[in-house]
């Protein structure tokens, strides 16, 4: 699904000062490629390989240049550069728009749009915002926590503990990144990153409590606003047929991309907050290259097999 | 044995949509059976057990919400979840 130009003003706006300064009727024009364009070479009237398809930006060189020119071949390239039919054009550093360009604006149907931003932070800014609209995203059920940098989602079913858990982590110095449910997107990197949704951000809901609002009650360190997802641990009621050894590890898929996946068997009594914390830190032990479960069987092996057959 | 799945789909008509207080009494109704119960609305669907997932949700007064459970008492769950919505949670 192509993303509009009035997607990205919605998702920028704030954080890019945006304004529409002309053509807001136009603003669902699509946005077929995601990335800005600095249309210089086109305003010199060399159409080849034109990005056509992207926001359009005039920042202080494409502006110098239009006045380095006469009024009337200024006119003919502007109009040049409208006729390609270009999604919408953002003017950078606050400058005015001309007259002429206001104009092709309505005739062409683009949207003009002003930031007070200086080109290069703006260009940098809103190619990661774009990256964001358009990662694919999706909401799941599961709390989330980072822990000593490595991101935690706890899943399990309603009741089983996972917001009194994240309690106690909390408690431990670590920190919340949403409560119950969980917005995930797929970065082009091919990590999840985990967040909150907005309306209900840094709320807790624990039973007999109620609603607890987090950073007011634990501190700004005790939040994250975002986290790169490690490790899923899925807290289940005792079945008898939890791993052992942890030498076989389970992954499970999110949006495509495989995470390690923990199930923690919850019994009362249990310091659960604990044995998280430890597959926190455990799961970063094996991204240092250390398996412990692997290195101790690949002992025992060794030792049963008099060193006929060592694991490498 | 996979269960069937009971969907019915509710319209909001209390004044405030579903704020706290509509979704604390749906999480109790729901949480009191065994089934699977969730609430979905423009394909974002969260469990009608989790309070927070229904005030995610963005209940809007008059928006439709469609409500599925699976398991054996989803019959009586989904019937619950009605009257609570039918009876606009019990507000004004």
């Amino acid at each position: 699904m192509a993303i509009t130009v009035q997607d990205f003003l919605d998702e920028g706006a704030e954080r890019l000062s945006l304004s529409v300064i002309a053509g807001e009727e136009f603003l669902d024009n699509k946005l077929l490629e995601i990335a800005m364009n600095r249309p210089g070479l086109a305003l010199t009237g060399f159409f080849q390989y034109f990005a056509d398809k992207r926001l359009q930006i005039f920042g202080l060189a494409e502006f110098t240049y239009l006045k380095s020119l006469t009024e009337k071949e200024k006119r003919k390239r502007l109009q040049g550069l409208f006729e390609q039919q270009i999604p919408g054009i953002i003017i950078t550093r606050n400058r005015k728009a001309s007259a002429e360009i206001l104009e092709l604006a309505e005739v062409f149907k683009v949207p003009v749009i002003r930031t007070p931003m200086v080109t290069m932070n703006f260009v940098n800014e809103s190619t990661v915002l774009l990256e964001k609209l358009t990662a694919p995203r999706e909401r799941i059920q599961g709390t989330t926590m980072e822990v000593m940098g490595v991101g935690v989602l706890l899943r399990g079913d309603p009741g089983i503990g996972k917001s009194e858990t994240a309690l106690s982590l909390i408690e431990r110095g670590y920190s919340l990144v949403s409560d119950d449910v969980t917005e995930i997107r797929r970065t082009s990197r091919g990590r999840i990153v985990c967040w909150a949704n907005e309306i209900t951000r840094y709320h807790m809901e624990i039973r007999g409590l109620g609603i607890i609002h987090v950073p007011s009650l634990f501190g700004v360190a005790s939040i994250r606003r975002q986290t790169e997802l490690d490790v899923v641990i899925d807290l289940k009621p005792p079945s008898g047929d939890e791993d052992r050894t942890g030498v076989h590890p389970d992954t499970v898929e999110l949006m495509g991309v495989e995470i390690p996946c923990i199930t923690l068997p919850v019994r009362s009594g249990r310091d659960m907050a604990n044995i998280v914390e430890v597959a926190a830190l455990n799961q970063k032990l094996k991204e240092l290259g250390h398996d412990a479960a692997k290195e101790l069987d690949d002992k025992v092996i060794s030792r049963l097999t008099r060193g006929r057959v060592s694991h490498g | 044995m996979v269960d069937d799945i009971l969907t019915k789909k509710f319209k909001v008509i209390n004044e405030y949509g579903i704020h706290a207080r509509p979704a604390a009494l749906i999480v109790r109704a729901a949480g009191k059976y065994e089934c699977d119960i969730f609430i979905e609305k423009d394909g974002n669907k969260v469990s009608c057990k989790s309070i927070m997932g229904l005030m995610t949700i963005e209940g809007y007064p008059g928006s439709t919400m469609q409500v599925s459970a699976s398991g054996t008492d989803a019959q009586e769950a989904l019937a619950e979840i009605e009257e609570l919505f039918v009876n606009k949670f019990y507000e004004d």
